[in-house]
């Protein structure tokens, strides 16, 4: 920054901040002491709701979030001095200037040049609302490391309930009740003027999506807008005895044994027969229990997130008909199936999108499963100065048949050669190795027989091994004691899992990452019932083939996986596929370039001695001294050569390969 | 001079893939690159002369040899523990030939202990000797960088300020099993102004690279036997001295060697003070100060504590005070006059010419290494200057 401005001789008014949930930003001594984000929401909730505050200008003792108060004394008035933030920098500023950090960068993004945040306050309707439907129309918005965008979409639109819930949820109906009772006898006025404004209906959303205000929220269709609420929900004790109907029918649907699967008009169908539901009040649900609440008053939103819940899944099953199911079996689930849904409205209003990552591969199939026109697709080389990276592909006889990628009738002597190639790599590899699998269960089962065997105690004389499991806490403390292991110079193995956590945000820059293992190919558990429905609908809909959607979907993880290892232009990493199938012609098409790029016929197929002679004559290579001089002209340009002609049709005849 | 070392049995070796060097020309011909291949390892070679610096003539240098399991593997032939033994004889023999006032130490460590193989000294053949011996040693368990460090230091901190604290690690295995945490140790070794260099044997280790970087050393891993060697002799030379060491003058006797005459009957075979046999012979080293009688130089008079040197000695090691240029390097295109080597007469017919900067005569590639490696002057400047 400051640098910019020297360069340039002039300051430039930019500013740029992170957004984060409230549990990060907070700086509430007591708030910011609970352990769980609900639990910092509802209570931060609870001293910030404006009905609170109200209530405190006729009895001060009620307490209130003193930051709060001064930012919204002061800090409106007052812009975020232009800089760049961080989260830690806006706690700071906040503690210095006494003013709430989440709501001074809420407010802030309103004027920022740029605004980072996680995709779900763009993509999830019910963040989304709150948070970035002010964004000007003219934003670009860039998705980055969008390699898993579909699923994100799809999980921000899917509904899973389960008994707890509805349980939780009647609770939560009959406080409801009991509150409208006692608001009743006391403020009956309320109770009325709320239902004049909904026999008003929500024109005044509607103005506002015209004139292109907002950010259109996908779980508040545009027919609603048009409407009013209709009357059978309108008064409050009509709206409680609907939902508490639902609920009966949702618990009642839930007692059946086998799975059943049906598409919303089936279930809209059924719910009017069983219990007499429209589906037009079903689809007021949500806006129906949010404006309940605010009338109301109830200051703990967290409490009611089951019943929140239900509600927008009454909205969602009724107003997407197409692309959604409904699956019940122990637990019921909405699920939509068709990303498209989720980021339309992204598309829509906003004037440019990007989509990127370091892991897009192949691009087209992208547009195709979330149903836009994209209009440049480019993908782009690395230019390195020395080749950093080095796949190999190892050539263990298939596992197992494609279906039944689980089952877990693993031939012994398939264990005994993953066993050898990590010892081998054990001992030829400096500092971290980390290996993947395909799965928790199939890791827990390897280890077990290499145990037996022996293996782990021989490779414990080369390294120290940490494994990753489900709980958050175990694997941050075992990822801590590895870094420590491999700065020290004991050297570690990672075993986890490709879809686990550190497979997706966990960085192993130099040393922390030499090399890298899969251990086969992380296809995703296909007996699922939520896959199996999506992979009908892709089929169906998109003309994407079962097979196509699966391999792609497991090369992506094993590239995010590998590509853990390599983390900027100094750092080096072997790259071992260790399964045969990743030398067919499907998986090496589906891998990113950079890594395709170094592939040759002579690092597949390779045995464990290979690969060992391969690997040491590599890693030899990569340990002798690499000065930045030498990538100037390649991989890193001055400024002359940036401006150069012919550099510029190069990058130019790059970006048009695609 | 450039012979490739002798290999064993070739089927022995690693799986190599020697082919994918290789590039054909236009013609198809892999001519050029093998010349080109050539060509460049004769090149390689230290150029970086460091001109006009001070250099730590006087050092004190610990040599730590990892005998860890690790030690066993066959890439370098026949083993790697037989193979950095045999180099580290020509190092240890390089090393008292270019700083004969110099000393140094051999540790060894496996199995998570350091021993110490020699003390500190300024014999050769001492080491030497123990260096053949250690052939034998059984290769096991896990080095430990923490405790060999730890035993250098023992003795590096009692060395006077102006001499150089060096260590030399050659670490073959990819782990080290410390004690305590290294980090600390780094940080003593820092304030006691020692420079720990590393030789690795398999792929670079963070903790080396910080330890170097940290303490101002050097950080190599070897490709092969070839570079291997290359590296060590890297380490022959003096490494400029750090600003703040201490300048000292010292005290130094220059013995003269007496030999009794046999005709002369009042001499008696006498004993030496200290020496690799200590026996009784006739002729030897007085010191000037205490006379005390030694065999060899340079050695530090066990009576008065004076260092005894012979002046060859200290003429030895000026050069590396001050370095003869390095030549210019140009295509032999460029060169217009006769196309002689100016050292052995014999025709340029390398691609490259070398060019004196002082007195511009042109040599060959092999003169030209001959010159820098071994005579350290240029022969064709000493001529000029002495014929008038």
């Amino acid at each position: 920054m400051e640098f910019y401005s020297k360069q340039t001789g002039e300051s430039n008014n930019f500013l740029a901040l992170a957004l984060s949930s409230r549990k990060n930003l907070c700086i509430h001594p007591e708030v910011s002491a609970l352990r769980f984000g609900k639990e910092v929401d509802g209570k931060c909730h609870s001293l910030t709701a404006s009905y609170i505050r109200a209530q405190r200008h006729s009895t001060p003792d009620v307490p209130v979030c003193r930051f709060y108060e001064e930012f919204d004394a002061v800090g409106r008035q007052v812009p975020l001095p232009a800089g760049i933030y961080n989260l830690d920098d806006l706690k700071d500023f906040g503690r210095r200037k006494g003013w709430c950090p989440y709501y001074l960068a809420r407010y802030s993004i309103l004027h920022a040049n740029i605004v980072v945040y996680s995709y779900h306050y763009l993509l999830d309707p019910k963040i989304a609302d709150l948070v970035s439907k002010e964004l000007a129309k003219n934003s670009v918005v860039v998705f980055d490391e969008a390699h898993n965008i579909d699923n994100v979409c799809i999980d921000s639109m899917s509904v899973n309930i389960t008994r707890r819930t509805l349980d939780r949820c009647h609770t939560n109906v009959d406080t409801l009740q009991n509150t409208i009772q006692k608001i009743k006898e006391t403020d009956a006025a309320k109770l009325k003027m709320e239902y004049r404004r909904l026999v008003e209906g929500l024109k005044e959303a509607n103005v506002a999506r015209e004139t292109d205000v907002y950010l259109a929220n996908p779980v508040l269709p545009d027919e609603i807008l048009k409407e009013a609420v209709p009357g059978n929900i309108r008064t409050a004790e009509h709206f409680v005895g609907f939902l508490k109907r639902f609920l009966e029918y949702l618990k009642s649907r839930l007692r059946v044994q086998h799975v059943v699967q049906e598409s919303a008009p089936q279930f809209l169908k059924d719910i009017f027969d069983k219990v007499c539901i429209d589906r037009k009040p079903l689809r007021f649900c949500a806006e129906r229990l949010q404006s309940l609440l605010r009338t109301l008053e109830i200051a703990d939103i967290a409490d009611f997130s089951a019943v929140t819940l239900i509600s927008n899944f009454a909205t969602l099953v009724s107003t997407y008909s197409q692309g959604t199911k409904t699956l019940l079996h122990y637990s019921c689930s909405k699920i939509c199936m068709d990303p498209s849904i989720a980021i339309k409205p992204v598309f829509q209003r906003f004037q440019s999108v990007i989509i990127t990552s370091g892991t897009l591969s192949p691009l087209d199939i992208y547009p195709r499963i979330l149903d836009f026109r994209p209009v440049t697709m480019a993908s782009f080389t690395m230019t390195l100065a020395r080749t950093c990276l080095c796949p190999l592909v190892c050539n263990y006889p298939q596992t197992h048949t494609f279906k039944n990628t689980l089952t877990l009738t693993l031939v012994d002597s398939v264990i005994r050669n993953y066993g050898n190639l990590l010892l081998e790599m054990s001992a030829i590899v400096p500092d971290g190795i980390v290996a993947f699998f395909t799965s928790y269960v199939y890791m827990e089962n390897i280890v077990a027989s290499w145990y037996e065997q022996g293996i782990l105690e021989n490779i414990q004389r080369n390294k120290l091994i940490f494994i990753e499991t489900p709980d958050a806490a175990e694997t941050s403390m075992a990822l801590e004691k590895y870094q420590e292991a491999c700065e020290n110079g004991r050297g570690a193995i990672l075993l986890s899992v490709a879809r686990g956590k550190v497979s997706e945000g966990i960085d192993f820059v130099h040393h922390f990452g030499r090399a890298v293992i899969m251990f086969g190919v992380p296809y995703v558990y296909t007996q699922s019932r939520i896959l199996k429905a999506r992979l009908e609908y892709l089929r169906d809909q998109f003309q994407i083939r079962e097979n196509d959607f699966l391999t792609f979907d497991a090369m992506r993880h094993a590239a995010q996986c590998v590509g853990r290892a390599i983390r900027g232009k100094t750092d080096y990493g072997l790259m071992i596929f260790a399964d045969k199938r990743y030398a067919r012609a499907d998986k090496r098409g589906k891998l990113p370039r950079w890594i395709q790029e170094h592939i040759n016929d002579g690092s597949l197929n390779l045995t464990v001695d290979e690969a060992v002679q391969l690997s040491k004559h590599f890693l030899r290579q990569m340990a002798q001294p690499f000065r930045q001089e030498d990538q100037l002209g390649l991989s890193l340009l001055t400024l002359e050569q940036l401006e150069s002609e012919e550099m510029l049709q190069k990058i130019a005849k790059i970006a048009h390969q695609t | 001079m450039d012979e490739e070392p002798e290999r064993a049995k070739r089927w022995e070796g690693g799986y190599e893939r020697t082919w994918e060097v290789l590039k054909e020309d236009e013609s198809g011909s892999l001519k050029a690159t093998v010349e080109e291949i050539l060509f460049q390892s004769k090149r390689k070679r230290v150029i970086e002369s460091h001109g006009q610096v001070r250099l730590g003539m006087m050092r004190h240098l610990h040599v730590v040899i990892d005998c860890s399991r690790s030690m066993e593997d066959q890439d370098l032939k026949p083993n790697r523990l037989t193979s950095t033994l045999k180099l580290l004889e020509t190092f240890v023999d390089e090393y008292f030939d270019q700083n004969p006032i110099s000393q140094l130490g051999l540790i060894t460590t496996k199995n998570k202990r350091a021993e110490k193989l020699t003390d500190l000294a300024g014999n050769p053949k001492k080491h030497a000797a123990a260096l053949k011996k250690a052939v034998d040693t059984v290769c096991l368990g896990e080095p430990s960088i923490y405790n060999s460090l730890n035993l250098a230091i023992q003795t590096l901190k009692h060395m006077p300020g102006h001499t150089s604290r060096e260590i030399l690690i050659i670490l073959s295995s990819l782990t080290t099993c410390d004690p305590a945490n290294i980090c600390e140790l780094i940080k003593t070794l820092k304030s006691l102004k020692v420079r720990v260099s590393v030789i690795g044997l398999s792929a670079e280790v963070r903790v080396c690279t910080v330890l170097t970087r940290e303490t101002g050393g050097s950080y190599h891993v070897i490709l092969d036997e070839s570079h291997f060697k290359e590296l060590l002799m890297l380490h022959v030379k003096p490494p400029p001295a750090s600003s703040s060491s201490e300048c000292s003058l010292i005290r130094m006797g220059f013995p003269q060697h007496t030999i009794a005459s046999l005709t002369d009957q009042d001499a008696k075979p006498s004993f030496t003070a200290s020496g690799v046999a200590p026996g009784l012979s006739l002729g030897g080293y007085f010191c000037p100060q205490c006379h005390a009688k030694y065999t060899e130089l340079p050695v530090e008079c066990k009576v008065c504590g004076l260092t005894l040197v012979s002046a060859p000695h200290l003429a030895r090691s000026f050069h590396h005070l001050f370095p003869l240029q390095a030549f210019i390097e140009s295509p032999v295109e460029e060169f217009q006059e006769d196309r002689f080597c100016q050292a052995c007469q014999g025709e340029l017919k390398d691609k490259s010419i070398f060019t004196c900067p002082s007195c511009r005569s042109v040599f060959c590639v092999e003169c030209d290494l001959f010159i820098h490696d071994l005579l350290h002057c240029c022969p064709c400047c000493i001529h000029s200057q002495s014929a008038p």
